[in-house]
């Protein structure tokens, strides 16, 4: 409780607080007095928020609750008008969205079919999900739309990510041929969200222990939701991006929540945290994390090649003058978009068209099939058929 | 080196000496030798930037790597498959305030402030921090059983690809 995180998002800082009832509540740090930043660490615990400038001093639910020497205030001056700017807020599985927009569509409806991806991770638990301490922070210098393709890009797997796939053989994986398995799906979600998923591509290296640890639990996840779903939650990796600027990626050894913020044309700010199930022994977790690790953030063996990618489209994206486009067209007549084509990236692309152009985005491609769901408890089929917005 | 040296006896003259050897060999990115100054059990870490003081098998370090993770991490940047280090970065290791903290059995705690100079593609990044070494001894001379780079940095920006060694 009154616990506190301040995250930067474009050039706003913004308090996300638990307040002593436990919910969480959304400010704008700025005083509303002369501006000022009311919260200056980046996490901690505090029930109130004041400011230094002058003192004026809020509660951590964003009211004003205390003016030094207010009497010289008129009596046109009104404590209530004057608490933390409160953006409009709604929270889904625990992911929290804010938007500045009056005319936002409620967040279920935004979310569109991400809902289902999003389920795929919030119910790999059921004592929910929990991310593990510890933060990415780093910048890349490139647009951050570069970074929204490439979190959903499949086809850039092997080419830029070959290293990381001969470190997994030369300590013992043999990642799955995907020939064996197929290409996998690129789908739109609508909204601009959009999917990437395969069959899973080999775990790495585990102990005896975690192997019976992830079998258990596996065995478990069918009992409550049967082999379909588990298949598709444990089984499949799925690189969800979230419109306008999110990605969360379930590569079954780890979950990335990743978001992104402009800070210039080609310069972009980039988040990641690490999600894993709160009911996992510790063991499990340590194994989760090591492999995250190793993969994902600026020191992990795969993350920093992307990022030198993308540094390196946006060097080339100089001479736009004479080189006007990127071909994103790959699989543009496919009946099966497969996941190492890009559907998925002509879906944001199109969305961020609409938003900037008001031409309205055409969808494209099969829905995403939710068949898994159907397979189970009566609750799930509800689900799956009484909600679902194809915008 | 003599064949009896012992952690104890190590003046900080001999650490500092070991220290300038192994940021040259980092900055000529001779790595392959770099990983022979390692331990069999040796640790490799560098903290979450926000949790410098967190056990790293329970936080979201930026790295975490044993040996074998460490073999590997040799490995590829040797290659011009790395793409974050094609070409090489140029850097430069500044080591400097050594300090002997602790010694017992046969380790020895060494503490140490960093600057490390990084220039590729005409960006220039240094990034600032300390080393906490545990060194120990061997007929081969002192080695490295525990590497933990805290990052001053709390926001890697411009710092986002660490993909050489610190």
């Amino acid at each position: 409780m009154n616990a506190l995180n301040h995250i930067r998002q474009l050039d706003y800082t913004v308090i996300y607080a638990r307040d002593k009832k436990g919910d969480i509540q959304v400010m704008l740090n700025s005083c509303r007095h002369r501006g000022a930043e009311v919260c200056r660490e980046r996490t901690g615990n505090r029930k109130v928020f004041t400011c230094f400038y002058h003192g004026w001093a809020y509660s951590n639910a964003g009211k004003l609750i205390s003016v030094p020497d207010g009497d010289s205030y008129s009596s046109g001056f009104d404590r209530a008008e004057h608490g933390l700017f409160m953006p409009r807020t709604e929270t889904y599985r625990g992911f929290t969205y804010l938007t500045y927009s009056a005319d936002a569509p409620p967040l279920t409806t935004f979310l569109a079919d991400a809902r289902y991806l999003i389920d795929l991770v919030a119910d790999q638990s059921t004592d929910g999900m929990q991310i593990v301490r510890g933060t990415h922070n780093y910048s890349m210098r490139a647009n951050w739309k570069l970074l929204m393709e490439n979190s959903c890009d499949g086809y850039h797997g092997f080419t830029v990510h070959q290293t990381y796939f001969e470190m997994m053989m030369n300590l013992g994986v043999t990642p799955g041929l995907v020939a064996d398995q197929g290409n996998g799906n690129g789908r739109e979600l609508g909204n601009g969200h959009a999917v990437v998923e395969s069959p899973e591509l080999g775990m790495p290296l585990m102990s005896e222990d975690i192997l019976a640890t992830t079998t258990q639990r596996r065995a478990e996840t069918v009992a409550r939701l049967g082999e379909a779903h588990a298949k598709r939650m444990l089984n499949t990796t799925r690189n969800l991006i979230l419109f306008p600027n999110m990605a969360l990626i379930d590569l079954n050894f780890g979950i990335q929540v990743r978001t992104m913020y402009p800070t210039a044309p080609d310069r972009t700010e980039i988040t990641g945290w690490q999600l894993m199930p709160k009911d996992a022994p510790d063991s499990l977790k340590a194994y989760r994390i090591d492999n995250a690790l190793t993969f994902w953030g600026p020191a992990g063996l795969a993350t920093p090649d992307d990022v030198e990618g993308l540094e390196q489209c946006q060097r080339g994206f100089a001479s736009m003058r004479e080189i006007e486009w990127s071909d994103i067209s790959r699989g543009m007549k496919s009946e099966h978009p497969t996941a190492v084509e890009e559907l998925q990236m002509r879906a944001f692309w199109r969305q961020w068209n609409e938003c900037i152009t008001g031409e309205e985005a055409v969808p494209e491609g099969p829905r995403y099939d939710t068949t898994y769901l159907n397979a189970t408890a009566p609750d799930a089929v509800l689900q799956a058929t009484g909600t679902g917005s194809d915008s | 080196m003599t064949s009896v040296l012992h952690p104890s006896t190590l003046t900080r003259t001999d650490v500092e000496d070991f220290l300038y050897h192994e940021a040259a060999l980092l900055d000529e990115w001779r790595l392959e030798e770099w990983l022979d100054l390692f331990t069999i059990d040796c640790v490799y870490e560098i903290p979450a930037p926000d949790r410098p003081d967190d056990d790293p098998a329970m936080s979201f370090s930026l790295i975490h790597d044993h040996r074998p993770m460490l073999e590997q991490r040799v490995i590829r940047l040797t290659k011009p498959t790395a793409h974050a280090e094609f070409p090489h970065s140029r850097t430069r290791h500044l080591v400097t305030n050594v300090r002997i903290v602790g010694s017992q059995d046969d380790e020895l705690k060494v503490a140490a402030n960093f600057a490390v100079f990084r220039m590729r593609n005409g960006v220039e990044v240094t990034y600032v921090g300390r080393y906490e070494y545990v060194l120990t001894a061997s007929a081969e001379g002192i080695k490295i059983r525990h590497r933990k780079v805290i990052l001053d940095q709390e926001v890697l920006d411009p710092h986002g690809k660490i993909s050489i060694i610190l």
